[in-house]
């Protein structure tokens, strides 16, 4: 049995799914709890294939409600556990994420969005979001990282249980059946060995006595009264608020000057740089917005950069669920809104070119 | 039809390997190579768990060269909710076909057992089994795994060589990868059939071999035209 | 002279040859369940749920009123619609996810409740639609794509013996079997009386019927019959749990 999975940094050949099981191991969580559902299935396969060589654990559960709620339980005995799932399955896994919101439980879910609602198509969209953000019947106090590569999968798999941990709010990692499937190199490595801490578990139940003295926890999720509620979830409220600044990352580029900003997120960002990158080079000015969290959604950043410019397109494989959470974080700015919605379809650079150089001659027009 | 060999003489030609190994650019480079031999090649796409997913979106381009590709239609797969695993009936009978055969054997935990699904392919004497390698896959970047890995899969005939980062690659990692997948060919008394390296840097390597004296074959990539 | 296939009247033409793989027992237990509804003559008032995996492929099969549903929930549309119309004669299809794994819980109440519905579950040891994951009734050292070293009893347990559990949860009223596609007359002729329970409104009616999967098997056709045959069977008895009629002295 190898001590650690990686050693060093190695320039390797993946697909997202193998990626995220690395990432898992390199971030030394400690079992996995799934149940399958495409496209995510192979994150289970890599995990069941390694966890032995590794001194890992694996449990396949009877459905994605237990998948979530033994997650919860192995994150309740102390120890790094994580979940995957998609479509249907993400659907279910909002009650025992409701539990974590309520609970501050420090879970870890990685989602590979596919085509939606219901069954729908096990290939891609970006039509998760509304649901990952605030799913479940509370405030969607949750980090949502979506990745838009490879490395990033691997980097913000690894964070995550960083953030969950440090910052007690169910965590997530948003990718999609694309970045699932595709195949791209990256680099993987040893976190530690580049400087990076872990994040120390703490044990909720089952703790050791201490000195032959055992404390018992009585956790709860439930209250007497609204006084009581309203208390408890305006102090996560505000906490969650003053630690967002920490949490929240987003990329942007060429929107100082820019007329357009073609705002974008995971892997549509992808084809988003390419394009606005494209249009520059022929004059127009263009810019580029990305959150990286949609949850803390980058208000601040994205008011900044609708003060300046004059339209912002909104470009996702969903029919608005990333442009409700813009229109959330600008409110009261007077720039305009343009689409570019495709739920379920890949979305391509030379589209968003196309739509750019349409608003510029209806911009014109006027 | 044109270019069929008598039976004794086929080329009949398994590529299986790790998930993402490039088993089905081989296979498909592998059919075109025989093609322009003026062979007759089928093509078959044994992925069985994204059966949608390999081969389809490329067949016509495939069978516009004169290729016989057994893959599903786009049409066939409509009202399929849940694309997953399914084998079309044309592929269990696929080596009573006439000419060469090369089947591109999707991943999966029984390796080579998927040949168990192809009628007649336990008795056929063309039949041989390539593994394909990549070193820039983690489960089998050294000659330790990749010798575990090739004894777990039953059958096997010879290793080849497609050790590559995607648009990463580079003439070294691809030479590395001869370096050790050679090395376990030795431990395995297997022969490593080729090295197969992207046509673009035919120049850059300029040799038939690579650096083990293994047969290079030039590549071109059909696959990025596929969903993944 | 055109040769018209041996096929069931309720089975819909247009969409034959059918998706499911070749060797698959799918094929096989439709068969024998369309041969009950045409013996039976039900195929006007039949509401047939597919749930989501290959029983999914199942969904433009018949030519009788068919519903997608979600993994596991076939069960309680079907009672839905069963408690809405009793006129109707409700058949949930699943495999052994959706009844065993994520439909267990619907499985256990319908037959606690007695519903008048006929359950149809397919088992072929692994979830083979997503690839051939463990299911709970996978054999004891089976490998699939979750157990890749073979299934440990001492992590997840012993095959899910279904009829069994429902029959112990069900009281009178109930039709319980488990039936074979190594055994065609035989399975036709549990599917019948299990729809007919349902017709005579007895209670709920559940039959599993042992099935094939040689694309996940990997098997070839002797290796894929010797394994329902004799493997399966090491583990899953094939008769009748549980019969109303045979009560009755007949």
């Amino acid at each position: 049995m190898a001590e650690k999975p990686i050693q060093g940094e190695k320039r390797v050949f993946m697909t997202g799914n193998e990626v995220v099981a690395w990432a898992a191991l390199a971030a030394k969580a400690e079992i996995m709890y799934g149940y399958p559902i495409t496209p995510q299935n192979e994150i289970m396969h890599y995990w069941t294939r390694l966890a032995p060589k590794f001194g890992k654990r694996f449990l396949q559960t009877e459905d994605e409600l237990s998948a979530g709620f033994t997650t919860l339980g192995g994150v309740l005995a102390g120890r790094k556990a994580f979940t995957a799932t998609a479509g249907p399955g993400n659907t279910l896994m909002q009650e025992p994420m409701s539990m974590a919101e309520m609970m501050r439980i420090p879970s870890v879910v990685i989602i590979q969005q596919r085509g939606g609602p219901s069954t729908a198509t096990v290939i891609y969209s970006q039509q998760e979001v509304t649901m990952t953000t605030y799913g479940g019947n509370g405030e969607g106090l949750r980090v949502v990282y979506s990745t838009a590569n490879h490395q990033e999968l691997f980097d913000y798999t690894i964070k995550a249980f960083n953030t969950a941990w440090k910052y007690r709010f169910p965590t997530f990692v948003l990718g999609d059946g694309y970045q699932a499937k595709m195949r791209e190199s990256l680099t993987i490595y040893d976190p530690e060995e580049k400087g990076l801490e872990f994040v120390p578990t703490e044990t909720f139940l089952g703790k050791a006595p201490v000195n032959g003295v055992k404390q018992p926890v009585h956790l709860r999720n439930t209250y007497n009264t609204e006084e009581e509620l309203y208390e408890v979830i305006t102090r996560y409220m505000e906490e969650y608020l003053k630690v967002a600044p920490e949490i929240i990352e987003h990329r942007e580029f060429s929107c100082e000057d820019a007329d357009i900003v073609v705002v974008s997120h995971g892997v549509v960002s992808r084809a988003a740089k390419v394009a606005v990158q494209e249009l520059r080079e022929e004059g127009l000015k263009i810019g580029y917005f990305r959150p990286v969290t949609l949850r803390p959604f980058p208000a601040e950043e994205l008011k900044k950069v609708a003060a300046r410019a004059k339209t912002l397109l909104l470009v996702e494989s969903a029919f608005g669920q990333m442009a409700k959470l813009v229109k959330d974080a600008i409110f009261g700015s007077t720039v305009a809104l343009e689409n570019l919605f495709k739920p379920g379809v890949g979305i391509t650079s030379e589209e968003i070119v196309v739509r750019v150089k349409e608003i510029e001659k209806g911009a014109l027009a006027k | 039809m044109f270019g069929v060999v008598p039976v004794s003489e086929r080329i009949v030609e398994a590529y299986i390997g790790e998930y993402a190994s490039g088993k089905s650019e081989i296979a498909v480079n592998r059919a075109v190579d025989l093609k322009k031999e003026g062979r007759y090649v089928t093509l078959v796409d044994l992925d069985l768990v994204e059966p949608f997913y390999t081969l389809r979106p490329i067949k016509r381009q495939l069978t516009e060269t004169g290729i016989y590709v057994v893959a599903w239609e786009t049409s066939e797969t409509m009202g399929l909710g849940e694309a997953g695993s399914l084998i079309k009936p044309e592929m269990r009978w696929v080596l009573r076909r006439p000419g060469d055969i090369i089947l591109d054997i999707g991943y999966g935990v029984e390796g080579a057992k998927v040949l168990n699904l192809i009628e007649g392919a336990a008795d056929n004497k063309n039949l041989q089994v390539f593994v394909v390698l990549n070193i820039g896959r983690p489960m089998t970047d050294n000659v330790k795994d990749i010798v575990e890995y090739v004894k777990e899969l039953g059958i096997v005939h010879g290793l080849i060589n497609n050790s590559h980062l995607g648009d990463d690659t580079s003439v070294d990692f691809v030479q590395q990868g001869a370096k050790v997948i050679t090395e376990a060919a030795l431990v395995l008394g297997l022969p490593v059939i080729a090295t197969y390296i992207d046509r673009k840097f035919e120049f850059e390597i300029n040799s038939k071999m690579d650096i083990k004296g293994n047969p290079i074959r030039l590549l071109d990539r059909y696959m990025t035209n596929t969903f993944w | 002279m055109t040769m018209i296939p041996q096929m069931p009247k309720s089975w819909r033409l247009e969409s034959k040859p059918h998706k499911f793989c070749p060797g698959c027992g799918h094929g096989l237990v439709l068969k024998a369940l369309g041969e009950a509804i045409d013996e039976l003559g039900i195929q006007d008032k039949v509401v047939f749920g597919a749930d989501i995996g290959c029983s999914l492929l199942a969904w433009d099969f018949f030519n009788v009123d068919t519903v997608q549903t979600h993994h596991g929930r076939t069960t309680p549309v079907v009672t839905g619609v069963k408690r809405a119309n009793p006129d109707v004669i409700c058949i949930a299809y699943m495999g052994d996810g959706g009844g065993y794994a994520i439909g267990s819980q619907h499985l256990v109440n319908a037959a606690a409740r007695n519903e008048r519905i006929t359950a149809i579950l397919v088992n072929n040891c692994n979830y083979a639609m997503t690839g051939g994951q463990m299911a709970p009734t996978t054999l004891p050292g089976m490998k699939t794509e979750t157990t890749p070293y073979g299934r440990d009893v001492r992590e997840s347990g012993y095959p899910t013996q279904g009829p069994e559990m429902v029959a112990a949860i069900t009281r009178e009223g109930s039709y319980v079997a488990r039936g074979t596609v190594a055994n065609l007359k035989q399975l036709k002729g549990f599917l019948k009386k299990a729809l007919q329970n349902q017709m005579d409104g007895n209670g709920f009616s559940f039959v599993e019927a042992l099935s094939t999967c040689p694309t996940n098997w990997r098997t070839n056709a002797k290796d894929t019959w010797a394994f329902v045959e004799k493997e399966m069977t090491k583990f899953f008895n094939v008769g009748e749990l549980k019969n109303p009629a045979a009560k009755e002295g007949e």
